[in-house]
């Protein structure tokens, strides 16, 4: 009977193309909305890192001030001071581990064809290459001998490379950056992460820096401090070091910690490390140490916007109102429907069988107004793209899952609109409607 | 055998109640063809809803084919229109938008008959009314005794024990009558019982049996059988 109704169904969209097309395009609109909204959050929100996600965990100690928390209301600060990244960083209690900082500097490529210019850094630790699995092109990260003994080593982003050497190999050439040259040990191939998580601190969804270089070189260089960077007391003396070795926190601290068991000993050697602290007269406040993994951590970090979050909910009060509308027409197409009702139910039709029928043709306008929904949701992700420019094109974008969605969605809204209006079509009482002809 | 016992059938509204069948009492038997006549608002129409279970009764007993019909589900009382009853309208109650082949086709798919078996009762029904050669055309495309003749075909695709035709000539004129009733008594002599609602005197009395009606009530029944005990089954 599937096919029989179908074939219904399609007659009598047929039959009426201009409330047909009406029905369709609220439920186009309906669903487009919401499918734009839907998608940014939906990628906003999802798993960068889904197959160790739960065995990276974010490091977060309380160093703050005894009178009030860094982040009410008792969360600790969200980034380590210099001493305490590493101090940790030396003591590497975690099977990978790698404090962080962000940072701009100068890049000359000795290319007299290629002027300097300013690029984006990362300061890291060679576990950061193989914890957050980044792609090489060419070569690989350093070593930890090379973190240790400050050997001047980089890492290029792929459109970096691209813009000094013209996309070749450039294992073992050197690039300057405050008069010292760095070799390059590898070069990364497109690295796209949504969002960024390794520091969301400042915008999630940044693409990643243009360079790599050992951590260790923020002190060398005395490179500036980028993101956000935050002190509930002043440095202790004048200049770069006295900054580092104060309360201020501007680092950031991943731990790769495999197994739970991992993850308590590691928990338990930072609150050993805070007691530690406070006997050196530091950590003013009770122990408040934190571990997040990926996902915690974004959502502590309310990576996904709160207004996009509004914005989700509005699209989805707007279907809400093509969904209404969509009762009104189908009841107005129902309605003139009744004696082929009554006609079908004097032979032999049930009530649940006239339901089905009109159920069935409901979903069909579903999945017609679902596939129209996709181009407008499409038009409108196009629309996001050319409003906020380069990071959201990464997240403006249908993938299968979100197809998948926005069909069923729009079928199931589809179906509860056609509910009461299918249920008004079956409840025709045939011998009045026979008698009226 | 169609049997109606001591059947009321009455509408209440705030103010009246209306009687529209009272005490009504009339069997059928297998192989009747059965003309009610009476005048307008008599209830001839509301006698042929109940008997063809469109309608429900207020009191009383109704017996389809030896089965009471009173407790019936709505799926069950579907499932018994479309197997043991064929409708005749008087406005023909054809799907404009269908062609004759699948306008024929519309009780058997309730009935969930395979392909193979829908289409040879088709086939041969539209036969039967002779109008095989236009099972593609569509309803408009016919004359109103033709358009009568494929709701025949449709009424008789399923092998009714029982075809109950509301004023199946009214809307033709008296060639066509005559044409549509000589199919009716063809139909009867193979062994369809038909009751029949109309207002002309002419074809009730081509009937074997006419009843009349009047305030609800049977008032003449020119072959009046004894109405048997039925027990409840």
């Amino acid at each position: 009977m599937f096919s029989y109704y179908l074939r219904l169904a399609l007659q009598s969209l047929r039959r009426n193309p201009y409330l047909s097309s009406l029905m369709t395009l609220a439920i186009a609109l309906g669903i487009g909305a919401s499918m734009t909204t839907l998608t940014i959050n939906y990628l906003m929100s999802s798993d960068p890192i889904p197959h160790k996600s739960k065995q990276l965990y974010y490091v977060q100690l309380d160093n703050w001030s005894p009178y009030s928390a860094a982040r009410e209301p008792n969360d600790p600060p969200d980034q380590l001071t210099w001493r305490d990244a590493t101090q940790l960083m030396s003591a590497a209690k975690a099977y990978r581990q790698s404090a962080m900082a962000s940072s701009g500097a100068v890049i000359e490529s000795g290319n007299p064809d290629i002027k300097p210019f300013l690029a984006s850094l990362r300061l890291n630790f060679a576990d950061f290459f193989p914890m957050f699995d980044a792609p090489f092109l060419y070569g690989n990260g350093w070593t930890s001998n090379d973190d240790d003994k400050r050997v001047p080593v980089i890492v290029l982003s792929k459109p970096i490379n691209d813009r000094l050497f013209g996309g070749e190999n450039s294992v073992g050439r050197y690039v300057t950056i405050e008069n010292t040259q760095f070799r390059v040990t590898g070069v990364l191939d497109n690295w796209v992460l949504v969002p960024r998580f390794y520091d969301v601190t400042t915008d999630a969804f940044q693409s990643v820096e243009d360079v790599f270089i050992p951590f260790y070189f923020k002190q060398t260089l005395q490179l500036s401090n980028g993101g956000n960077t935050n002190c509930w007391k002043s440095p202790e003396g004048e200049g770069f070091e006295a900054f580092l070795q104060s309360e201020c926190v501007n680092f950031q601290m991943w731990v790769e910690l495999p197994t739970p068991a991992d993850r308590e000993e590691y928990f338990n050697y930072l609150n050993a490390y805070a007691e530690e602290q406070k006997a050196l007269g530091r950590f003013p406040r009770p122990i408040n140490n934190r571990l997040s993994d990926v996902m915690q951590w974004m959502e502590n970090e309310k990576v996904v916007a709160d207004d996009a979050q509004i914005m989700m909910w509005l699209a989805f009060l707007f279907l809400l109102v093509c969904l209404l509308n969509t009762v009104g027409l189908l009841l107005s197409k129902f309605s003139t429907r009744t004696s082929d009702i009554a006609l079908r139910r004097a032979i032999g039709a049930s009530r649940q069988a006239i339901f089905t029928q009109y159920i069935l043709e409901s979903a069909l306008v579903g999945v017609l107004g679902g596939l129209f929904g996709l181009i407008l949701a499409n038009v409108g992700l196009i629309g996001i793209r050319s409003l906020y420019g380069d990071f959201i094109s990464e997240l403006a974008t249908l993938d299968f899952t979100m197809i998948s969605v926005a069909i069923l969605l729009s079928i199931l809204v589809s179906i509860l609109a056609g509910s009461y209006p299918a249920w008004r079509a079956c409840s025709v009482p045939p011998a009045s409607q026979l008698k009226n002809q | 055998m169609l049997l109606m016992k001591n059947v009321q059938k009455s509408f209440r509204t705030e103010l009246v109640e209306t009687h529209a069948l009272r005490d009504f009492n009339l069997q059928v038997k297998d192989g009747d063809f059965v003309s009610v006549t009476g005048p307008s608002g008599s209830g001839k129409t509301t006698f042929l809803n109940i008997a063809g279970l469109l309608e429900t009764y207020t009191s009383g007993q109704y017996f389809l084919d030896g089965q009471d019909v009173s407790a019936l589900t709505d799926r069950q009382r579907s499932r018994l229109r479309n197997e043991k009853i064929g409708f005749i309208f008087q406005s023909f109650n054809l799907i404009p938008d269908l062609n004759l082949y699948d306008n024929v086709d519309v009780p058997l798919r309730y009935r969930g008959f395979g392909t193979a078996e829908r289409h040879q009762r088709i086939t041969q029904s539209l036969e039967r009314v002779g109008l095989a050669n236009r099972m593609k055309h569509l309803p408009s495309q016919l004359s109103g005794g033709q358009q009568q003749r494929v709701a025949i075909a449709r009424a008789l695709a399923g092998e009714p024990r029982f075809l109950l035709a509301d004023e199946p000539t009214g809307n033709l004129d008296s060639q066509m009558a005559q044409s549509v009733m000589a199919l009716l008594k063809e139909i009867n002599r193979q062994g369809t019982t038909i009751v029949m609602v109309t207002h002309d005197p002419e074809l009730a009395s081509q009937t074997a049996r006419t009843v009349i009606v009047k305030d609800g009530r049977i008032c003449s029944s020119d072959l009046p059988d004894p109405i048997p005990a039925v027990s409840n089954q």
